[in-house]
């Protein structure tokens, strides 16, 4: 099966359209292996990524990133807020054909929230005073007081059934490796340190999907994995820009069978400034390093291009994100004004700006990170610009968040918030939010944003919350706590065999309808796990 | 001689206490601990849930006291369970109530590191002595040059950019071997016959690569330990004495100057255990040096101190195995041994 000698030629035409038909395998790689497929207990994104094909969640969210149902047929609001009724969809099985009902649900609930369990999300679901499953198809849970990123804990929480799980150790059940869920998708097959595989469940609760097997490779090396694509033993992964916008348009034979998708990601990269040193407790500073730095030129140099301004930390496009506002443009006078006022000036002629005899000068620490230390050395220019020396630091991940982030040791960092989909924001923003560990380590303290974060947790109504948001946003773009860098694009390329991807990519990813992608028999590859095209 | 064995082996345990002390002071000495990696900037997880982690993994004692739970721990060959891998057990399986057999993390990467890593030794030998012998017999002649020229050529190239140079052109363009990983898709569906193809078309490049980059090291030793023993008196006698040029060299030259080689073969256990996080990172081949390297960077306490537990008894183990090699490859040492 091996030598043939002959260079990979594929002939095929991967354009034409096809009739939507079931069957096919689709193989991805991943550069990290999952430690389990218990998500609440795994909790990293390889696990995620994989375990979200075989478990269901009560609640989902849509194309447009509006909440729907998943396990629920519905859900109810109580008038006072507190309590939320799910009502499950009829006949649901798990794979092994047994029932799922709301003792399942219960049943995770009580997982999550136990206090043996090891679960770093378990905030969320311990705020719930009382869960209940009245009948086999009801479940409900009462919170102390109303408590509007619910319905967004819902959506993440992967029901579990009970009848395998129950009297078990959660953390060393042969069950995570192992899995029976409700979903798509059931796992065939885990072969340690080389790849999963997946095939279709015939209980799944929302009808088959259209491929029958998913495979997922792990391949911890990036370039080892684009030489994988190149050859076409796996069918997408994530790009970086310089393979998204230089190597694959440079390449026909690459163009001919790969499609190349951009969709706005989660997260964005920020300067953040700790507002308990000085002289970064003062606003007319803050601003002045916001207009003296050139976001462009960030996204151009760093993203190649594929990335936006944003003004909010909220995804562009969403309901949540403020459409008014802008972010702050590149101004270098504006900057040397504000600084001016704020009492700095180059007295001593060295270039570097001095109050009280001392010049400003702060080092800019950051992680391991290539995108946020090239991000760095643009905005170490551009502030040498206003009379500003600046330093620059990078630092291994553990110890970046022990030694600096945990102490608060540190005067600026340049870092990234990847962001779930519920508006809510309390953790990062709120003053009572800066203890060791906390997320709010900038130490941001802002009265009118507490409150507007207080309010966005009490808020149910989606409209009435989007208000609150806005104007949450709005307040914090005007005191610039952060620097808003940008917002990257996320890239995959995915072979031109596998047919309905929706492009361009609606609001929650192109991911969002992969049930319906198939593969038309005539593209698919011989099922060796290597491309033997070249020998037909 | 086996009171020299008994008293050697004895002396491990005093050792393997002392190094196993050290290694888990200096690895606390690194900043940050698993809760600050598992989902640190989450916002969803909270600083209560990842100090109660570090409350069930024992990480709010002091490092002492960790150390005394680890070493008694030990005393029943319990190497802990994995903070990171979903407790997966550190060093062997584990069968739960129900027959499950979760395998260790150690079982599973130690074959792996060892299988490739003692090939390419076999074939770093196999190459390096013959060659090491030509360089000597040619000594300063145009095979001789070649041959350290050859040698410098793979001694200075990067591994990793001759890896991704040959997975291009030998996967990519030309579809001879596989890119990367152990096994193909379909391997269970292979008869006996083509598993075994799959097996060694994958191994190819893995093993190949760091026998050619590593080669120059023994070929010049192997060389060396040749000219000098050229130089010695009982190879002037065997010349004098009309025996042929291919007995003295292969019988009476050969034998003594491979001698250092056991050294060397001993030297390059830790390294077989260990495995190279570069190759197995770009093969993506699960083994050692890969395991290590993400327990490190997870601070996956109980995997670290049980790679570093079972490397150092290894290389123990592997320093008495040259030893006693040497002593019975030669003779003089045999005897200074039994005098002490």
């Amino acid at each position: 099966m091996t030598s043939c000698g002959k260079p990979n030629q594929d002939t095929t035409d991967y354009t034409k359209t096809f009739p939507v038909e079931s069957g096919g395998m689709l193989i991805d790689a991943t550069i990290g292996e999952p430690s389990g497929l218990i998500y609440m207990v795994a909790g990293e994104s390889a696990a995620a990524a994989i375990s979200g094909n075989i478990f269901n969640k009560l609640l989902k969210y849509d194309k447009n990133l509006d909440i729907e149902g998943e396990l629920a047929e519905s859900w109810l609001i109580s008038s006072d807020q507190k309590t939320i009724t799910f009502k499950l969809k009829p006949n649901l099985k798990w794979a092994d054909g047994k029932p799922l009902t709301s003792e399942d649900v219960l049943f995770t609930w009580k997982l999550v929230t136990d206090e043996n369990t090891r679960s770093p999300y378990a905030s969320d679901y311990q705020l719930v005073k009382k869960a209940e499953a009245p009948d086999p198809n009801t479940f409900s849970v009462t919170y102390d007081k109303a408590y509007a990123p619910a319905l967004d804990s819902w959506s993440g929480l992967q029901v579990l059934p009970k009848h395998l799980l129950e009297k078990q150790d959660i953390h060393t059940t042969a069950f995570a490796r192992n899995p029976v869920g409700s979903h798509y998708y059931k796992l065939d097959s885990w072969t340690h340190g080389e790849n999963l595989k997946l095939s279709r469940n015939p209980n799944s609760v929302l009808g088959p999907a259209n491929i029958d097997k998913l495979v997922t490779r792990i391949i911890p090396d990036n370039s080892a994995q684009f030489l994988e694509l190149m050859a076409d033993n796996i069918d997408s992964m994530g790009l970086d820009p310089i393979k998204y916008s230089r190597i694959v348009p440079a390449r026909p034979e690459l163009q001919k069978k790969l499609a190349l998708y951009k969709e706005l990601g989660n997260s964005y990269t920020y300067l953040g400034f700790n507002l308990k040193h000085k002289p970064f407790d003062d606003i007319r500073v803050r601003k002045a390093i916001n207009y003296a730095i050139d976001k462009q030129e960030i996204i151009d140099g760093v993203y190649l291009g594929l990335g936006i301004n944003i003004a909010s930390p909220y995804k562009p496009g969403t309901r949540w994100s403020n459409p008014e506002l802008k972010p702050y443009p590149y101004d270098v006078e504006k900057a040397k004004a504000l600084l001016k006022e704020a009492g700095f000036a180059d007295s001593d002629g060295d270039g570097i700006v001095e109050r009280d005899g001392k010049p400003f000068a702060f080092e800019i620490i950051t992680n391991q990170n290539k995108e946020r230390e090239k991000s760095a050395v643009l905005i170490q220019r551009r502030l040498k610009d206003v009379g500003i020396d600046v330093q620059i630091r990078a630092i291994e991940w553990a110890s970046f968040i022990s030694r600096f982030i945990k102490t608060g040791d540190f005067d600026v960092v340049v870092l990234g918030w990847g962001l779930g989909l519920d508006p809510d924001q309390f953790s990062i923003w709120h003053s009572s939010q800066n203890q060791p560990g906390q997320f709010n380590f900038i130490n941001y303290n802002n009265p009118q944003i507490d409150t507007l974060l207080e309010q966005g947790r009490l808020e149910l109504n989606p409209d009435k919350r989007m208000k609150i948001y806005h104007e949450f946003a709005k307040v914090l773009l005007e005191d610039s706590p952060i620097v808003y860098l940008s917002a990257g694009y996320g890239l995959t390329a995915i072979h031109k065999r596998v047919k309905g991807i929706v492009s361009p990519a609606p609001p929650a990813g192109i991911g969002y309808n992969s049930h319906e992608w198939y593969i038309p028999e005539q593209l698919r590859r011989a099922e060796t796990g290597r491309n033997e095209i070249a020998e037909k | 001689m086996l009171k020299y064995l008994v008293k050697r082996v004895l002396w491990m345990i005093p050792l393997l206490i002392g190094i196993s002390l050290i290694s888990f002071f200096i690895m606390h000495l690194a900043p940050g601990d698993i809760t600050n990696n598992e989902a640190a900037f989450n916002p969803k997880a909270s600083e209560e849930s990842r100090q109660k982690l570090r409350e069930l993994y024992n990480l709010d004692k002091p490092v002492i006291v960790q150390y005394g739970l680890w070493l008694k721990r030990m005393g029943t060959l319990d190497f802990g369970n994995s903070f990171a891998s979903h407790q997966k057990p550190v060093f062997w399986q584990t069968t739960d109530k129900d027959g499950n057999v979760t395998k260790g993390m150690i079982q599973e990467a130690l074959p792996i590191t060892l299988m490739i890593n003692i090939l390419g030794l076999i074939i770093t030998l196999s190459l390096a002595i013959p060659l090491g012998i030509i360089a000597a017999r040619k000594y300063t002649l145009w095979q001789d040059k070649s041959i350290t020229l050859f040698n410098f050529i793979g001694f200075s190239i990067p591994g990793f950019w001759l890896s991704l140079l040959l997975m291009y052109w030998l996967g990519v363009m030309n579809n001879w071997l596989p890119i990367s990983g152990l096994h193909s898709i379909n391997y269970e569906s292979l008869d006996t016959w083509a598993k075994i193809k799959d097996s060694i078309s994958h191994l190819i490049l893995p093993v190949i690569i760091p026998s050619v980059t590593g080669l120059a090291g023994i070929t010049l030793f192997v060389k060396n330990g040749m000219l000098d023993v050229f130089h010695q008196d009982y190879i002037t006698t065997a010349r004098a004495k009309g025996l042929s040029e291919h007995k003295v060299v292969y019988t009476h030259a050969l034998r003594n100057a491979l001698l250092p080689l056991i050294t060397i073969v001993g030297l390059s256990i830790p390294g077989l255990i260990g495995g190279s996080v570069i190759a197995e990172t770009i093969f993506a081949i699960p083994g050692m040096g890969k395991l290590f390297f993400d327990s490190v960077l997870m601070r996956d306490f109980p995997v670290i101190m049980g790679i570093l537990t079972i490397g150092s008894a290894l290389t123990l183990i592997g320093n008495l195995l040259a030893d006693l090699a040497y002593a019975w490859a030669d003779p003089r040492v045999r005897r200074g041994v039994v005098r002490n």
